[in-house]
């Protein structure tokens, strides 16, 4: 009898190890990274995660959200998954030849997916690694943009947009006199990229630099040790920090957290993409009455970018819903339950507009200018360890605003990033 | 017949203890040996392991690389603040336990609480009590017109190593105690009666005879609180991440930058190499005193 009741149990046992097992790898997973935990964005690729199950409620989305490090942290994750042997099933990845060229060997090109995907030329070159695609591109982020607390430059009565820099630095000198903070800006809490993305829309502003520089810079391309466009950079941040313009406690903010100084009437001016409008909103702030955007000072008519993807890679677990979450994601579908909520552009040019607020659409009829200069963004175009070796390098100098120092500190770390052998 | 009985007693011993031992051999020996063998490539990035390049790393890491000298420095600080105070504080927290002060347990719990908290709990904590602008300690200073005692605390570059030594203070001095006080207990109580039967005073008994007692757990604690330090990852990466500019950087959030953010995987493995060879620089003088103790 008992030797009876240990074999049904066994067999139970058995039976039910298996069907974990068999559940464990069945089909209807979909095991999925990314990094967008922050207000707007949260809420936006969740809105894609409804309408994805929606079209398949077979397939359970294991969502993996890691935060941090302008996707930084989640992309180390991703490659000591991959290197063990664990890949998810997709991640997020930014869209661009230096990125994505940082992980095409782990990645299945997806050329078939890329059939009837209207997208700009520019979008499907920029992505383009030895003539295969590796990336669905599901918005595109407006690196560009400065934005303002419109109670407070409507009670300084200062005259937007700022067409210069010099036109910027007065406007900060007003602010500063003010009681304000000018310019805000969060890169503590690991964060140090920010750098990297403020200097960028001042390099674009400068002279010296505009599009075709940054190109050749992220392209390897340049000299900065003799560059009269790195000098002119690092005396513009130089003229923020010794004039106080940004925020003291710049050091230990995150990017929402200096955006939240906008927000809480402290400051003035934040440079940061067009994401931080989705930050805005979903605190409840209204575009074009409580904030307002201008692309950064010496900017107009251009456009930095950089796109979010999700890729497939090698040894995907289920690559079949991979493969049909990267066939949504390409729709009009998922490109409108995510942009507007994110404040991205959607990269198909079918894509409707009617529902984007104000600034989005002044932002999406610039992107679809022809006569706007596209330069891609330091999370696109240069290598991976570009955002790293540079937001190092940046933070150090904004501490000790050392121009001659500075520009050779500048060349060492190109070399890192180009040249190290 | 002895030999046989010999063999039954030493198998299950082996048995025993070889899921252990392979897992350390494994973990711990191969994989450092894999490391020190990718640390002599020139591997860069996912998907390619990279070719021999000899000594080229080490010799770039110390001669050309002046990021991983002022590592080094701030690990050697941060273990300087962080073990020169840990000890001596949790030697003196035992003591007064040992003493027997009033209200001990209440003072035990609120005392033992730090070690439950994780590091991400702690981080986060720490880094609000030190934001300077409405932080928890500058907001405290600012209510007692205090304000010329208000610091940047973790965004200045002079205090952001010492705020972090600091919360490594408050987390682990628990540990120096709770060694500090198993070894105080351990003192045979013969002794103390002896040193008051000639008259010593409670101060003289402590420091003449039961604080010399306590070598064996001063080493203890060293060793540790040494190898720690210099894997000290957590805490810097959470509230400063290495930051503002180098100045709280340390050799394990280096080697993960570079690593894992700047795909320089071959680079990164001689960092973590020399961490490794730093370890068993620092383990050797305890593994012999507790070896030549044994015997």
């Amino acid at each position: 009898m008992q030797k009876k009741f240990i074999g049904i149990a066994l067999t139970i046992c058995i039976f039910l190890f298996a069907g974990l097992v068999g559940l464990a790898n069945s089909s209807s997973k979909l095991i999925i990274y990314h990094w967008w935990t922050a207000g707007g964005e949260k809420e936006a690729i969740d809105s894609v995660f409804n309408k994805f199950n929606q079209k398949y409620p077979d397939i359970e989305i294991v969502e993996n959200p890691i935060a941090g490090g302008g996707g930084g942290i989640m992309r180390a994750q991703i490659k000591t998954m991959i290197m063990a042997g664990q890949s998810p099933d997709t991640f997020q990845l930014t869209y661009g030849t230096g990125m994505i060229g940082s992980f095409a060997e782990v990645l299945d090109p997806i050329d078939d997916l890329w059939k009837d995907f209207p997208v700009p030329a520019m979008v499907k070159k920029m992505g383009t690694i030895k003539n295969h695609q590796y990336g669905i591109p599901l918005n595109i982020m407006r690196n560009n943009c400065l934005w303002y607390n419109k109670a407070i430059i409507d009670k300084l009565g200062i005259a937007m947009p700022l067409e210069t820099l010099y036109d910027f630095y007065i406007a900060c000198e007003k602010v500063k006199n003010a009681g304000y903070i000018p310019y805000a800006v969060g890169a503590g809490g690991g964060q140090k990229f920010w750098w990297v993305h403020i200097a960028e829309q001042f390099l674009l502003g400068l002279p010296h630099g505009g599009p075709e520089y940054i190109t050749k810079l992220y392209g390897g391309k340049a000299d900065p040790a003799n560059d009269p466009a790195i000098r002119e950079l690092l005396e513009a941040l130089r003229r923020l920090v010794v004039n106080k313009y940004i925020n003291s406690d710049y050091a230990a903010l995150t990017w929402d957290q200096a955006a939240d100084l906008l927000m809480t009437n402290k400051a003035a001016f934040y440079q940061m993409g067009d994401w931080a409008k989705g930050h805005f909103t979903s605190a409840g702030w209204k575009p074009k009455v409580d904030f307002d955007y201008q692309p950064s000072p010496g900017t107009s008519g251009y456009f930095t970018l950089h796109l979010d993807c999700f890729v497939l890679p090698k040894g995907a677990p289920h690559r079949d819903a991979a493969i049909k979450w990267l066939k949504f994601l390409k729709t009009v579908e998922a490109e409108t339950a995510f942009c507007p909520i994110k404040g991205a552009t959607p990269p198909r040019l079918d894509a409707p507009i009617d529902m984007y607020d104000a600034i989005s659409k002044d932002i999406l009829n610039s992107f679809r200018n022809p006569k706007t200069k596209i330069v891609q963004s330091a999370w696109a175009q240069p290598p991976e360890a570009w955002l790293d070796v540079y937001g190092d390098m940046l933070s150090a100098f904004v501490i000790d605003p050392d121009v001659e120092k500075g520009v050779k500190d500048f060349a060492s770390a190109y070399k890192r990033v180009f040249g190290f052998k | 017949m002895r030999d046989i009985y010999k063999l039954k007693r030493i198998v299950p011993v082996f048995i025993f203890i070889l899921p252990a031992v392979s897992l350390v051999i494994i973990f711990v020996y191969i994989f450092s040996g894999w490391s020190a063998w990718a640390s002599l490539t020139n591997w860069r990035g996912i998907g390619h392991f990279g070719e021999f390049a000899g000594l080229n790393n080490y010799i770039k890491l110390f001669t050309q690389d002046p990021i991983f000298k002022q590592c080094l420095i701030n690990t050697i600080e941060l273990a300087l603040v962080f073990i020169g105070i840990t000890i001596p504080l949790g030697l003196v927290i035992a003591i007064l336990l040992d003493l027997g002060i009033k209200g001990k347990s209440i003072f035990r719990a609120v005392y033992l609480l730090p070690l439950s908290f994780s590091f991400v709990v702690s981080a986060a904590i720490w880094t609000w009590m030190f934001a300077p602008t409405n932080g928890a300690i500058n907001t405290l200073l600012r209510i007692l017109n205090l304000d010329v005692l208000t610091q940047p605390w973790i965004t200045s570059t002079k205090q952001s190593l010492f705020c972090i030594a600091l919360v490594y203070i408050w987390q682990f001095q628990v540990f120096a105690t709770l060694v500090y006080y198993a070894g105080i207990s351990g003192v045979s109580p013969n002794l103390s009666e002896a040193a008051q039967i000639d008259g010593a005073s409670t101060f003289q008994k402590y420091w003449y005879i039961i604080v010399p007692l306590q070598k064996p757990a001063t080493l203890t604690v060293l060793t540790i609180l040494l190898m720690y330090t210099l894997r000290v990852f957590d805490l810097v990466w959470l509230m400063t991440g290495g930051g503002p500019g180098y100045s709280s950087e340390v050799l394990a959030t280096y080697m993960y930058r570079v690593t894992f953010n700047q795909n320089l995987f071959a680079y990164g493995a001689s960092i973590g190499f020399f961490m490794f060879v730093l370890s068993i620089l620092i383990i050797i003088p305890f593994f012999s005193t507790v070896m030549r103790r044994s015997k």
